[in-house]
């Protein structure tokens, strides 16, 4: 299936990208010699996307956004979420053309080319890279009141080496091979929606006045709407999971039917719950307060509705959540470096597995050791944007692949799911995606633009000589 | 054509007992190579580095049921789910049972299980197209709590494989431990055939009755499919 005209090239190490034909069923990615069983179903593909997003959100962002946007500060989720979906629906699109593992950098770099390919590709490795860090320092604080609702009061001193500590787990734990990890996960997420959906309906009916205490009246947005713009751009970064979905791709069971559910229905579980969960947290304590409480409001605001059973519910469901979400994007590195290393646009042996675990040891190595350096520096709002950053090029650079794909639709495109509304949604998919990073901070900006530079960098040194644009493997 | 499925974990190094291509002679084989990855590692990054060393072990594997005398192929799976892998191959395949290896030399005398509910008319005509006209004893073994409904299965499926031209010896085990009699039975044998079951909670908790008894005879263990897949 591939077009030998446009495909090949060799890097600095003389390596070619892996490009085979391959026949994609629904229970098997078929190539030459060997078959890949295809073992995931749409739960499996939710528990993804959900478990990899709800974590950040609902967990650790409420004090800090009510604080920058008071209540409309669920006007930013719902900005979120909308632009996550507007990118969503032509990655769902892409995702069942073209059914592999590799996820936003596979589409770009068959789309638009390889220099778009190579910046996107290693971006999402540094964009994951952030966020993991991100989730692992919301983990240090949740780890901490765990301790502090024991009766173990240690101060937030401890926070980043505690998330140093578990950085640092999760990366052997990787690479030692675990076992039942999905079905774990699958387990988390479920229990999370439970403890949220209790949670958030008891607190619901609370805000609204229909049991309790009314609550104090407050002004939606006080501080005007541009805060809600740039509340929406640091807090996009709780959305960063749907993408996952894709990433594992060539492993989902009839992937033409399961991606985009997957996809399109872990955004809208979320960004439901997203938008409850600022609505109830403001209306328990107002934006003020709930600000000074941090990163673990959300223990108060359990406290206040449920007493200490709720706090310790919320404290108890804040560490699974940063927990998997680190977990969960601590793996999706090691994809996306293995997507890029078999385009040859870093060294092959970045991708080598182990035998004896079976494990991508150097790749997880390549996730942990930057991880744990930016966890040092324990920095949640830029660590946060910084990664919302480097996943935003993706995903607009997703909406105009698609455009583009669809421009002079080659012979091998055909996806199971075509995106509603085209062209529209792809071009606001982008415009939503490139404005967002407009409202962040200079210095999130800055770091996220000299990555991309060095990426370039890296394709004029490393990969200039490879192409493979419009290739299948 | 009779299939049998051979699943081999290929890079572990499983490999086969010295008298299962013998076994199997008459029938077509499907060697499956598989090997099972954990949920972080993509299956087609394994693929990448191991494909060439497994297709080479399977090369020989092939050669070895052909010249015992089968039709043989491969087919080579890197997956994160064995069972999976191993019923959508069988179903793919057409395959009518699945070995579990084990460790045997050449195969004199073949165990039957008839015992619980599973589909006896497609084991015994495996049994029959398996043995062919070879010198193979066989032991039609059946666990049961009614004595003479046992019997009389017992004798139905004797009858049936003499017309096949195959003299059958037969054992029924009456009491409140089937499968513990299972187990002894197998020890007077070189190889075990028996029916694939639907899964129980007992198999969840315990393993698959068939992967049990492959771990506790030492033998090959041939596990008929309860349907065909088609």
């Amino acid at each position: 299936m591939s077009d030998s005209s446009s495909v090949g090239g060799t890097n600095v190490d003389g390596e070619s990208p892996q490009l085979e034909p391959t026949v994609e069923t629904d229970e098997a990615t078929i190539t030459d010699d060997a078959e890949l069983e295809r073992t995931l179903g749409l739960t499996g593909g939710l528990a993804i996307g959900i478990g990899t997003m709800i974590g950040a959100g609902i967990f650790v962002f409420p004090g800090l956004a009510a604080g920058q946007a008071g209540p409309a500060a669920a006007g930013s989720f719902a900005i979120g979420a909308l632009v996550a979906l507007l990118v969503a629906l032509p990655a769902s699109e892409l995702a069942t053309a073209m059914p592999k593992s590799g996820g936003g950098y596979y589409y770009i770099s068959r789309g638009l080319g390889t220099l778009a390919g190579t910046v996107v590709g290693l971006s999402l490795w540094f964009g994951l890279v952030f966020a993991t860090a991100f989730y692992l320092v919301g983990f240090g604080y949740y780890a901490v009141d765990t301790l502090a609702e024991l009766g173990v009061a240690v101060g937030d001193g401890l926070v980043i080496p505690l998330a140093l500590l578990f950085g640092a787990g999760f990366t052997v734990l990787n690479v030692t091979g675990t076992e039942n990890a999905a079905k774990l996960q699958n387990g988390i997420v479920a229990l999370l929606l439970s403890i949220l959906v209790v949670f958030l309906g008891y607190g619901g009916l609370d805000a609204m006045g229909l049991i309790g205490d009314p609550s104090a009246p407050e002004q939606f947005a006080p501080f005007g709407t541009m805060p809600i713009l740039t509340t929406a751009a640091l807090v996009f970064t709780s959305y960063l999971g749907f993408a996952q979905v894709a990433t594992v791709a060539g492993e989902m069971k009839d992937p033409g039917r399961n991606l985009p559910l997957a996809m399109v229905g872990s955004v809208l579980v979320v960004g439901v719950l997203y938008v409850a969960t600022i609505f109830v947290a403001t209306s328990a304590f107002g934006s003020e307060r709930l600000a000074q409480f941090g990163e673990t409001a959300m223990v108060e605001v359990g406290r206040h509705y449920l007493g200490a059973a709720g706090a310790v519910a919320i404290v108890f469901g804040g560490l699974l959540a940063t927990m998997s979400s680190a977990n969960a994007s601590i793996l999706s590195t090691s994809r996306a470096i293995y997507a890029v290393s078999k385009d040859a646009l870093l060294p092959r042996r970045a991708s080598n597995i182990n035998l004896r675990y079976g494990t991508p040891h150097v790749a997880l190595g390549m996730a942990g050791g930057p991880i744990l350096v930016l966890v040092a520096t324990g920095r949640v709002e830029l660590l946060a944007e910084v990664a919302s950053f480097l996943h935003l090029i993706t995903y607009g650079l997703i909406c105009v692949a698609l455009l583009a794909l669809r421009r002079d639709e080659p012979e091998w495109y055909d996806p199971d799911f075509r995106t509603p509304g085209y062209p529209v949604v792809p071009i606001l998919g982008a415009l939503a995606s490139f404005a967002l990073i407009g409202f962040m901070q200079r210095a999130s900006q800055l770091i996220g633009v000299a990555i991309m530079l060095v990426t370039a960098g890296w394709y004029a040194y490393y990969a200039r000589d490879v192409t493979l644009r419009g290739a299948l493997q | 054509m009779t299939r049998v499925l051979v699943p081999l974990a290929i890079l572990e190094g499983e490999t086969v007992p010295a008298g299962l291509p013998t076994l199997l002679a008459s029938t077509d084989v499907t060697v499956l190579g598989y090997h099972v990855l954990p949920e972080q590692t993509p299956p087609d990054q394994a693929r990448l580095q191991y494909e060439d060393r497994a297709t080479a072990a399977l090369d020989d594997l092939v050669a070895e049921f052909e010249a015992a005398g089968s039709e043989a192929d491969h087919r080579l799976v890197f997956t994160h789910d064995r069972e999976q892998t191993i019923d959508r191959v069988a179903a793919e395949t057409g395959a009518d049972a699945y070995a579990i290896p084990g460790v045997t030399g050449p195969v004199d005398r073949l165990l039957v299980a008839l015992s619980g509910d599973v589909a006896v008319d497609r084991i015994r005509s495996f049994v029959a197209d398996l043995i062919a006209d070879r010198e193979i004893d066989v032991t039609l073994f059946l666990a049961t709590d009614d004595e003479p409904g046992g019997r009389e299965s017992l004798e139905t499926a004797a009858e049936a494989l003499a017309a096949a031209g195959i003299d059958a010896e037969t054992e029924l085990a009456v009491g409140d431990a089937p499968f513990e009699a299972l187990l002894g039975a197998t020890a007077d044998h070189d190889a075990v055939v028996m029916g694939e079951r639907a899964p129980s909670l007992r198999s969840f908790l315990l393993g698959e009755d068939e992967e049990r008894v492959a771990a506790e005879s030492v033998g090959p263990v041939l596990v008929v499919r309860s349907s065909d897949g088609t």
